[in-house]
């Protein structure tokens, strides 16, 4: 498709969404609908530039984003060392990984009344609980990157006499890259997840609590400007993680 | 023999816990033996715990997983069709798909308060993705000349979906449905912890919060094994209803 | 009658031979792959290995490069044992795009064996950059092999060879993939490089015609199992020239006498 057409087609669906914008508009005005439940993007927006203005919604954005990324990041370093060393090792994988795979079903989120018996509801449980969940996605990732070696690799390895640890270090790791990135990617997305539902249950401070409390007190706009505001974190993230995806795999391209 | 070496090292540390609960006699709120787990589990089975609040999370998702899926499918296959729609639909997707479906509670809270009716449109929200997605793509990437071949029959639309388009992605849209069940699951426990009172999850917290630890671990195992049977029954039905040549498929 | 020896040579012409097979003899499970192979290369040798599949000849080259250990027999490298890979032994593999780290540029890959041999970082740049040249490849240092033809995948692995210095060269079939214009030019490529300096090469190939143009003598195997039918001196004068040298009487004299005798073994 031509750049011509493609700019074309892109203005046209940014256009088909401030249509629906506009139709949610209409029906907030018109709909019959009590603003108490469903306010108006112009309110709903009113309510996300004054909360940022007034400095509270950075705050809470702040405290948010903050937990969410060093939640993921100790947990995607920690998940990185324990796959290699579990991945490199033929007696770990026969013994250690059918476990992992027990406790693959069970959702993230049941894991925070474990904690919470053992952490009660204070900010460290959900940080717990969050690299609980993020570490997941990434541990399973990097057993199976750093398995699956082309065994070519492995031999050429062996000509060099490259060693365990360097072999290690020097091919089976970055052969990992794509599985680890994708895997880093799904454990963002449940670190985003847990922060919020933590919040939502601790109270401790940050857009899940507040958007709960927005709902509590029939604060609509507000709710709907929380709302916005932890898409936009979701959104974002994805995007960023894609790109730095692109940069690191492209080896990849022809 | 494989199948002796996974379980070694989990029989090990089930026998060493048990023994370091005996041996410290220590009386937890947090922690509980596997014995008692496994007592607490058969006593909530009995007395109907689980199976009840088995069925209400069951009933949540399955209900959230066929109307979010359902629409889905609809969705997916206009989009898939008529590919300007797709093209002018692709933004609002890309703005709202990132929206997690947690921070849709209050809003779910505020307009239907709790029970399932909330529950199952959070469950709804957070199924649709991945079946319009996957659904999308797997019409996208149809062998365009099984389309030929349907317009040089001049089936009607309806026809064509039914006799082209469907089978011929029907192997694709049920991995998205397998993908899509347990997403419902896991959003219908999130849900019920977070906040909703009724299902496992909501069991699971009280029995948190109500110092009842091996009930909590029981519970907690009970839901691994439910995600586990529900998508290892989908498999099977997936091998079955496809055999090999849909799954080289699927693969492509 | 071309240089076809009564007895085959099997022993190097002068002192010391650099590799020994000696009464060789392997087993896959139960199925026999070499029987009592008795071989020596001498120093600055180019032995080419031919013969059908199921002869054993890549075997053999791995025994040598350590990657295999034979079930009865022993092989030797400078009169001791190998009993793995070694640093001046270098290995290169047909499959070049699965012997290539697909995450690193050409130079990487390169750079790779020279971090294997412990050289120091500051030093490696200069010999990459060296190595490179040598193989035509200066201009595509900082490509990726996904961005790099056949041909030049396998140079890549020519340079990575080099890089570890080695004295002997074991290549499997190493332009079997490629079409036949890039096979000639990386022919010449590999005769012009060991010229200067010397290395020996054990060669294993498909392809008869090749194995004379380059080799000084040529290995004949029969299959199953492996065993030497039969060894060729190669007396053609060097340099090599793809059109003199393969339009010479006494090219295809031992092109005759070399297609007569595998075909005579596939019988």
């Amino acid at each position: 498709m031509t750049i011509a057409s493609r700019t074309f087609w892109i203005a046209g669906s940014i256009m088909v969404t401030a249509l629906l914008v506009w139709g949610w508009q209409l029906i907030a005005d018109y709909g019959g609908i009590p603003p108490v439940f469903l306010p108006g993007p112009d309110r709903a927006f009113r309510a996300l530039l004054s909360g940022f203005d007034g400095g509270e919604l950075t705050r809470l954005t702040r405290a948010t984003v903050e937990r969410m990324i060093y939640g993921w990041i100790l947990a995607s370093l920690a998940g990185i060392v324990v796959g290699a060393l579990i991945g490199s090792s033929r007696l770990a994988r026969e013994y250690i990984a059918p476990m992992l795979e027990i406790v693959r079903p069970v959702p993230v989120s049941a894991f925070m009344p474990v904690v919470m018996a053992f952490l009660g509801l204070t900010g460290t449980m959900v940080l717990v609980v969050i690299a609980i969940g993020s570490i997941w996605p990434v541990l399973l990732a990097t057993v199976h990157g750093v398995s699956s070696v082309e065994p070519r690799l492995m031999e050429v390895s062996q000509s060099l006499r490259l060693g365990r640890l360097r072999t290690l270090w020097k091919i089976a790791l970055p052969n990992a890259q794509p599985d680890i990135l994708a895997g880093m990617r799904i454990g963002l997305t449940v670190a985003l997840i847990l922060a919020v539902v933590g919040e939502m249950l601790t109270s401790e401070n940050g857009l899940g609590w507040y958007v709960l409390q927005s709902a509590r007190a029939y604060r609509s706009a507000d709710l709907f400007a929380g709302v916005i505001v932890l898409g936009l974190i979701g959104l974002i993230s994805n995007l960023a993680l894609q790109a730095v995806e692109r940069h690191v795999l492209r080896w990849k391209r022809r | 023999m494989k199948l002796l070496k996974a379980l070694v090292l989990p029989v090990a540390l089930l026998i060493v816990w048990e023994i370091a609960m005996r041996v410290s006699g220590v009386q937890s709120d947090s922690l509980a033996a596997p014995s008692q787990i496994a007592v607490a589990f058969y006593a909530a089975m009995l007395d109907g715990t689980i199976p009840r609040r088995t069925a209400e999370t069951l009933r949540a998702a399955l209900t959230g997983l066929a109307i979010g899926g359902g629409s889905a499918l609809v969705a997916s296959i206009v989009l898939g069709l008529v590919p300007p729609v797709a093209r002018l639909m692709q933004f609002s997707i890309e703005v709202l798909r990132p929206v997690p479906a947690v921070a849709l509670i209050p809003v779910a809270i505020l307009s239907l308060g709790f029970g399932y009716g909330m529950e199952i449109s959070l469950v709804a929200f957070a199924t649709f993705w991945p079946v319009l997605i996957y659904g999308h793509a797997a019409i996208a990437n149809i062998e365009p000349q099984l389309l030929d071949v349907s317009r040089v029959l001049r089936l009607s639309t309806f026809g064509r979906v039914t006799k082209v388009v469907l089978p011929a992605t029907l192997p694709r849209y049920f991995v998205a449905f397998r993908l899509a069940t347990a997403v419902s699951l896991i959003v219908a426990v999130t849900v019920e912890i977070a906040a909703n009172p009724l299902g496992i999850g909501y069991e699971l917290m009280t029995a948190s919060q109500s110092l009842h630890p091996d009930l909590m671990f029981a519970l907690v195992l009970w839901i691994g094994l439910v995600g586990w049977g529900l998508n290892g029954a989908l498999l099977l039905a997936q091998r079955r209803l496809f055999g090999p040549a849909a799954m080289a498929e699927i693969a492509r | 009658m071309p240089n076809v020896s009564p007895l085959p040579r099997t022993e190097a012409a002068g002192a010391t031979p650099l590799i020994a097979f000696r009464g060789v003899s392997h087993v896959f499970g139960t199925r026999p792959v070499l029987q009592d192979i008795n071989l020596t290369v001498g120093k600055s040798e180019f032995v080419c290995m031919v013969g059908p599949s199921g002869c054993g000849k890549t075997t053999m080259l791995r025994m040598v490069g350590g990657l295999q250990t034979p079930t009865v027999g022993e092989v030797t490298f400078g009169g001791k044992r190998v009993t793995g890979p070694a640093q001046e032994i270098s290995f290169m593999f047909q499959d070049y795009s699965k012997a290539l780290l697909p995450w690193r540029t050409a130079a990487g890959n390169v750079s790779l064996a020279l971090e294997a041999s412990g050289v120091p970082s500051g030093e490696r740049v200069a010999r990459i950059k060296d190595l490179l040249g040598k193989v035509g490849l200066a201009n595509h240092a900082d490509h990726f092999p996904a961005q790099l033809s056949g041909g030049m995948q396998q140079r890549v692995q020519i340079a990575r060879c080099l890089a570890q210095e080695p004295s002997v060269l074991l290549m499997d079939e190493p332009f079997g993939a490629l079409d036949a214009m890039t096979r000639q030019a990386l022919q010449d490529e590999i005769l012009r490089i060991i010229e200067a300096s010397r290395t020996t090469v054990l060669f294993v190939t498909h392809d008869l015609e090749e194995a004379i143009y380059l080799g000084d003598r040529v290995v004949a195997l029969y299959p199953n199992p492996g065993r030497i039918a039969q060894v060729f001196e190669v007396d053609l004068p060097k340099p090599r020239n793809q059109l003199t040298t393969r339009e010479s009487p006494a090219f295809l004299r031992l092109r005759r006498a070399l297609f007569d005798f595998i075909r005579e073994g596939e019988a």
